[in-house]
């Protein structure tokens, strides 16, 4: 019988690195299952997007738990991760189901046609999550503003009200999480 | 940089984020002067920040990635979205089922993105629907239907085509040649129909020509396909933009030069293919080749016959054959129909697909073929073709000419009432290149092609005489030329224009921004001749006329600053020299900031200045701030990256670590002889500073051999005279006498000194050096009276100075430890007693 969330929450705020794993685990299975349920529920072309998602598991998850269940700071904290990685495996996934390049559309460097958009294809998401590990060991708050921003889609506002800053701090980090990240993916930070 | 370098970082780039543009300069100016590899590092991650915002990196949200899953199941027309095949910028394509019950079967919807429903999108996409619409080919995927959604989402429901590309079909089948010949008949004929409804495909590939799993051709993806003009044959441009969109490997070269794309476009991409599907190679390179080398290649090179380069077994068995049999399969007719509409100019190649079809179908029939292999008379044209593509090889040259003439002509207009005047000037100039370039007559001495060096002698003749009217372009233009055989290291060639402009400047502007330019340059080229006396005092001239008219702090000032500190490092005025570079460096610094490229050239100046004075340190730290900056502003590859590469590692050598200077010194040759060519005094000086390294590896022979090439080089671009070819010898020398050559040492000393003699002052620790070498030489030959006047010359000269720790210091124990090993050999114990007293 797997333990309650809360229970692994608090293990994982402790440092334990085996609760953090659990709690990894037992959170992706959370979300997925939602992601599932959601679509479901409200058929193909259905527009709730992760962050939706993740207010209705947190909803979910803190009803079934009750009072014991961390507020919603400590939850996206962990959620905000594990959401990332369940992104990165949809997008491989998908990626593998791909067919082979029968429509093609290439610009004159051989790359798709972009606008700068989001880095395209699964492996350059994970590389970019490997950078954020990279990241996160050294400045986790910085870090975790991208989990919330690029990967969960929060606004600024939204993610200074869940931690308690000014817009301008949450502003400040993610421009700086970028410069890292860009930095790392295309230059590397070797040591 | 690293994660812990991030570390060291992170706070500064935590503060600087906050601050606007001109206080994070002053950030940087203050952390430089603190710590400069620091400040580098910042500068590093806020040339980042720039590009995020430019890109807008990262701000579309990963889950946009997905939105595309959510268009599962619903509906364009009578199709029903199953799942994507692939997407690109312009949209993406869905495998889509017939939800209407009255068909059965598969089709491929294309939907714009969502970005691209701009009214541009919408109209390119509008057209391929229109071009589709009117092509009905059997080997061509057919439009179904097209509309627009409930939701204002515009589609094409296409044909599906499920099969492979047509080259990997034909080896995945082992088809022979002349199978793949048949089925590329049957793909010109869907171009043709295409062709005969005014219809230019442009973007011709394997992956755009699929056969389906019953064997049959079908061309897809008319998304940049053209329509003719009705009239007069020829494409029109409909959007702008679509022009870019083609796949280079297989586009054709007037469609890389942004020319009028015609029918002849598609001729030229089906001769690619066809070139790929019977050698297995792409004519403009494998798959490895980088995009720059392509497009050189598509426009430069005619490439290699289809049967000339076939020794892949693999390939061969692919066709069903061997090696050989495929070669002598090509030879003859299929190399000459591939080449035919290969050729360069759309006129040369076949005038229609029909045509291409024709010679292939007389191939297949064993008739005589109608294109001829390349005759006498073509090859003499293509020798006016080749001098032509040397032109545009010459035009680089005259492209930074004309850059140059740009940048006057905007510096000159920040003075308004002068404008106008200088508008016409710069017009006056950029006129003249292009006469320059097309005057140039490409027969004028028979056989040889137009070099850019005849290019540039024909245009200083050429503004000698046409320009003597307008004194004003004439000394411009004589200051611009004189700068390029400067650069080239065509010194004499520099120095007459040079001195011909500042004449000219002296008469006709008095002293001027202008006129101190000339007189920069001037000193530049005389420095570089090694008329040191001269370029000195053309150099104190031009400061002096800079600071009068531009003031104190002004980059131009800066300029001439270093050129005369390099001028005083020569004559050994080592003092005088750093003062004018620490200037130098605190202009550029507090004016352009510590990462631009100007401010790196002080810090070498500096870096190479202390490593002679012995702060090695110090000097190492400058120098690595030099390549990195010289690397991030100028390309990996460029010839001053190779400079910065070769100051470093003599630093390190100094610093007793040669095997690191050797690799780096590697490096510094294969970037020069990249970028300068072989023969570059340059090359010459870094030959030599590698044979320093390995000399201190004890690797002798090697050390010895490489200084003798550079000398090879240096002692004809140079001269003999030249102090640079002494300072080499003496290097050269210096292995010899390691080697226990001391005769071979003692020719290339006495030659060395006496240039030396002349050049510098009569206390240069050069000279002192070049003294205690040569007495070593005499001393390896026992002749110790010989020995003794040189090696007491040298004490004098290379006395220490209390606390100084430089070259010269290092060289007068040296030569202490001759003048002990002196008289000990010649049982006078009681001087070299006195000289031991002495280290």
């Amino acid at each position: 019988m797997a333990l309650p969330l809360s229970t692994l929450i608090h293990s994982a705020d402790c440092g334990e690195p085996q609760a953090s794993e659990a709690l990894f685990a037992a959170l992706y299975r959370e979300l997925r299952g939602l992601a599932r349920r959601e679509l479901a529920r409200s058929g193909p072309g259905s527009s709730l997007g992760v962050t939706s998602l993740l207010h209705e598991a947190y909803l979910d998850i803190s009803k079934r738990e009750g009072v014991a269940f961390p507020d919603r700071a400590r939850f996206f904290t962990y959620a905000a991760r594990v959401m990332r990685g369940l992104i990165i495996d949809g997008l491989r996934s998908r990626q593998a189901r791909k067919r082979g390049g029968a429509f093609e559309m290439t610009s004159l460097d051989g790359k798709d046609v972009g606008d700068g958009g989001p880095p395209g294809d699964a492996e350059e998401i994970e590389r970019l999550g490997h950078a954020l590990d990279e990241l996160a060991t050294m400045e986790p708050e910085i870090a975790h503003v991208v989990d919330l921003k690029f990967f969960c889609g929060f606004t600024f506002l939204e993610i200074a009200e869940l931690r308690g800053v000014s817009e301008r701090t949450v502003q400040r980090h993610w421009d700086k999480a970028r410069i890292y990240l860009r930095h790392a993916l295309r230059e590397g930070f070797l040591d | 940089m690293n994660s812990a370098r991030w570390r060291l970082v992170s706070p500064h780039l935590d503060q600087v984020l906050e601050l606007s543009g001109e206080e994070r300069q002053r950030y940087l100016h203050d952390l430089a002067k603190a710590d400069f590899t620091l400040a580098a590092d910042l500068m590093v991650l806020l040339g980042e920040e720039q590009a995020l915002h430019d890109e807008k990196y990262l701000e579309h949200d990963a889950q946009d990635l997905f939105v595309e899953s959510r268009l599962v199941g619903q509906t364009f027309g009578a199709y029903e979205l199953v799942e994507p095949l692939g997407a690109g910028g312009m949209g993406s394509v869905w495998l889509a089922r017939r939800s209407d019950g009255h068909f059965e079967g598969m089709a491929a919807v294309k939907l714009l993105s969502a970005a691209l429903l701009g009214a541009e999108g919408a109209s390119r996409f509008r057209r391929e629907g229109t071009i589709l619409a009117r092509l009905k080919h059997p080997h061509i995927a057919q439009l179904i239907d097209a509309g627009v959604s409930e939701v204002g989402q515009p589609y094409l429901v296409l044909e599906y085509v499920e099969g492979e590309p047509i080259d990997r079909w034909c080896d995945n089948r082992s088809l022979d040649v002349e199978a793949r010949l048949r089925l590329f008949l049957d793909v010109l004929a869907a171009v043709a129909h295409a062709h005969s409804n005014l219809v230019v495909h442009r973007d011709l590939k394997p992956s755009n020509v699929m056969v389906s799993k019953e064997g049959r051709v079908k061309l897809l993806d008319f998304g940049i396909a053209k329509l003719l003009d009705t009239e007069s044959g020829a494409a029109t441009l409909l959007t702008r933009d679509a022009g870019h969109a083609f796949t280079p490997a297989f586009a054709a070269p007037e469609q890389i030069l942004g020319e009028s794309v015609s029918t002849a476009t598609d001729v030229y991409a089906l001769g690619a293919l066809l070139y790929l599907l019977l050698s297995g190679r792409h004519p403009a390179g494998g798959p490895g080749t980088k995009p720059a080398e392509m497009l050189r290649a598509i426009l430069e090179t005619d490439p290699v016959r289809p049967s000339d380069g076939m020794t892949d077994p693999r390939v061969a068995t692919q066709r069903g054959t061997t090696p050989e049999r495929l070669r002598r399969e090509l030879r003859g007719d299929l190399d000459t129909i591939v080449a035919k509409a290969l050729k360069k100019r759309p006129e040369e190649r076949y005038a229609s697909v029909a045509a291409l079809g024709e010679d292939l179908r007389r191939y297949l029939a064993e008739e005589p073929i109608l294109a001829r292999p390349d005759s006498l008379a073509y090859r003499t044209a293509k020798f006016a073709r080749r001098n032509a593509r040397s032109l545009v090889a010459a035009a680089g040259t005259v492209l930074a000419l004309i850059a140059t003439v740009a940048f006057y002509g905007t510096r000159l207009a920040h003075e308004r009432d002068r404008v106008r005047i200088e508008a016409q000037k710069s017009a006056q100039v950029s006129e003249f290149l292009t006469g320059l370039l097309i005057r140039a007559d490409p027969y004028q001495d028979d056989q040889q092609e137009p070099t850019v060096r005849s290019l540039l002698d024909a245009g200083a003749a050429r503004v000698r005489k046409d320009l003597a009217k307008q004194p004003e372009v004439q000394r411009e233009m004589l200051t611009l030329l004189g700068r390029i055989y400067d650069r080239r290291g065509a010194y004499d060639q520099a120095l007459p224009l040079l001195e011909e402009a500042v004449n000219l400047g002296r008469r006709t502007l008095g002293p001027s921004r202008e006129l101190a330019q000339s007189l920069n340059d001037l000193g530049v080229a005389q420095r570089r001749k090694a008329q040191v006396d001269a370029a000195r005092a053309t150099l104190e001239e031009a400061l002096a006329m800079r600071r009068q008219v531009l003031g104190d702090k002004h980059p131009e000032v800066a300029v001439t600053e270093s050129e005369l500190g390099r001028v005083l490092s020569d004559q050994g005025h080592l003092a005088q020299a750093e003062s004018h570079f620490r200037t130098a460096l605190a202009i550029r610094t507090q004016v352009l900031g510590p990462a631009d490229h100007e401010t790196a050239t002080s810090m070498s100046d500096l870096g190479i200045l202390l490593r002679t004075k012995g702060d090695l340190a110090a000097s190492e730290a400058l120098l690595r701030q030099t390549l990195v900056v010289t690397r991030n502003t100028r390309g990996p590859m460029h010839p001053d990256v190779g400079t910065a590469i070769s100051n470093l590692a003599l630093t390190l050598n100094e610093r007793g670590n040669p095997v690191a200077a050797e690799a780096m010194l590697r490096e510094a040759l294969a970037i020069g002889r990249a970028s300068l060519g072989k023969n570059h005094p340059d090359i010459a000086q870094r030959l030599i500073n590698l044979a320093g390294a390995l000399r201190l590896q004890g690797k002798l022979a090697e050390a010895a051999a490489t200084a003798e090439e550079g000398l090879a080089i240096s002692r004809p671009a140079l001269g003999l005279d030249h102090p640079a070819v002494a300072r080499q010898e003496t290097g050269l020398a210096r292995i010899y006498l390691d080697q226990g050559r001391p005769a071979a040492a003692k020719a290339l000393l006495e030659h060395a000194l006496e240039i030396q003699r002349r050049r510098y002052l009569a206390e240069d620790w050069r000279l002192g050096t070049t003294h205690s070498l040569l007495g070593a030489a005499y001393l390896g030959l026992k002749r110790l009276p010989d020995a003794e006047p040189h090696l007491l010359r040298a004490f004098e000269i290379l006395k220490p100075t209390p606390g100084a720790e430089g070259q010269a210091t290092r060289e007068g124990r040296e030569n202490l430890a001759r003048l002990v090993a002196l008289y000990e050999a010649w049982g006078r114990p009681e001087m070299a007693a006195r000289y031991r007293s002495e280290e």
